[in-house]
């Protein structure tokens, strides 16, 4: 009677912890594998001009950056979004007048976040484009005149 | 008198274990009859068969040998060296849960999760240089300039107007 209750109470025990442990093992499981096929991704619309002297304070690294390549005295935001994403999952988002830019995630690798970037202007692709986007790498692009100065979107992966 | 006890006392333990013959049986009875110290050996030995007896009944009562049978067995096949399937079969036997076939859907979903998981994190991707930020890069409409300072860690995509105008006027 004792030796049956110990062994009851020992394969209860036994039981309890492989159901737990087969839990565990299928959540981590589906975290890790769902956490590890996205991307966090911000982007930054802004207008860069020699007009006036303001930088928002959310574009003052880009200000930096861009110091030793242009001459800009303004940075004015635009735009500021967060997308997560999905391997081959295209994610459009207007960032001008009649122009969307479209962000796919290619592939991942570790820290490294392979992006196609397209801007289009109504059916024409007016930039087509792969970066690898890693931590503190920031890829901008720019040119567009908007206003008295230019645009710019700049493009970063969070990890 | 002491030949017939020193013959007799060979016999009295096959006597008192009944694994004796009727003849010689009828012997030792006979000599029982007359002899008080072979009387007291027999009756000895009745005494200790019961001091005996009662603890061990009483522990087999309270003993339960399916499981501890169970449990010598696997220790037997433990050291009949098993290889990994037999020890696992043997140790998901210890509990008759494990016995049920509702695990094999568990199972079975467990091994998935690894498959899609393994190609995930096994996938081979292409070494990737730092310095190659910009993979490729083409515009219908404008020239593109890339700038990339590694230092700084900036890379920017530069579109200069141009074609777009071309092709607006001709």
């Amino acid at each position: 009677m004792v030796i049956r209750g110990v062994g009851g109470r020992i394969i209860n025990i036994m039981r309890r912890t492989f159901l737990i442990f087969l839990l565990i093992l299928t959540l981590s499981l589906l975290f890790a594998s769902l956490s590890h096929a996205q991307v966090q991704t911000r982007l930054r619309v802004f207008e860069a001009s020699n007009v006036g002297t303001g930088i928002d304070s959310s574009l003052k690294d880009m200000g930096d950056q861009f110091k030793s390549l242009f001459s800009f005295s303004s940075y004015r935001l635009l735009k500021e979004e967060m997308h997560t994403l999905y391997p081959n999952q295209p994610v459009s988002v207007p960032v001008h007048p009649g122009r969307n830019i479209e962000l796919t995630l290619i592939g991942q690798h570790r820290k490294v976040a392979e992006v196609r970037v397209k801007i289009k202007k109504e059916q024409t692709d007016i930039l087509n484009t792969q970066v690898r986007l890693s931590p503190g790498r920031t890829v901008s692009i720019g040119g567009p005149k908007h206003g008295e100065g230019v645009i710019i979107i700049a493009l970063s992966a969070q990890f | 008198m002491k030949d017939s006890c020193s013959s007799v006392s060979k016999l009295i333990e096959k006597y008192f274990d009944q694994e004796i013959t009727s003849k010689e049986r009828f012997f030792v009875e006979g000599h029982l009859q007359n002899c008080p110290a072979c009387r007291e050996a027999l009756s000895s030995m009745e005494e200790l068969r019961t001091l005996i007896k009662v603890p061990v009944e009483e522990a087999v009562r309270n003993e339960d040998f399916p499981w501890l049978w169970q449990k010598i067995e696997r220790k037997i096949r433990l050291q009949e060296k098993l290889t990994w399937w037999q020890f696992l079969r043997s140790w998901l036997d210890a509990s008759p849960l494990f016995k049920r076939k509702v695990w094999i859907p568990a199972v079975v979903t467990i091994g998935v999760l690894l498959f899609i998981t393994a190609q995930i994190f096994f996938k081979e991707f292409p070494s990737y240089p730092d310095s190659s930020v910009v993979e490729y890069v083409e515009s219908e409409t404008h020239h593109v300039m890339v700038y990339d300072l590694e230092k700084a860690k900036v890379t920017v995509i530069w579109l200069f107007e141009g074609l777009e105008e071309e092709s607006s006027t001709s």
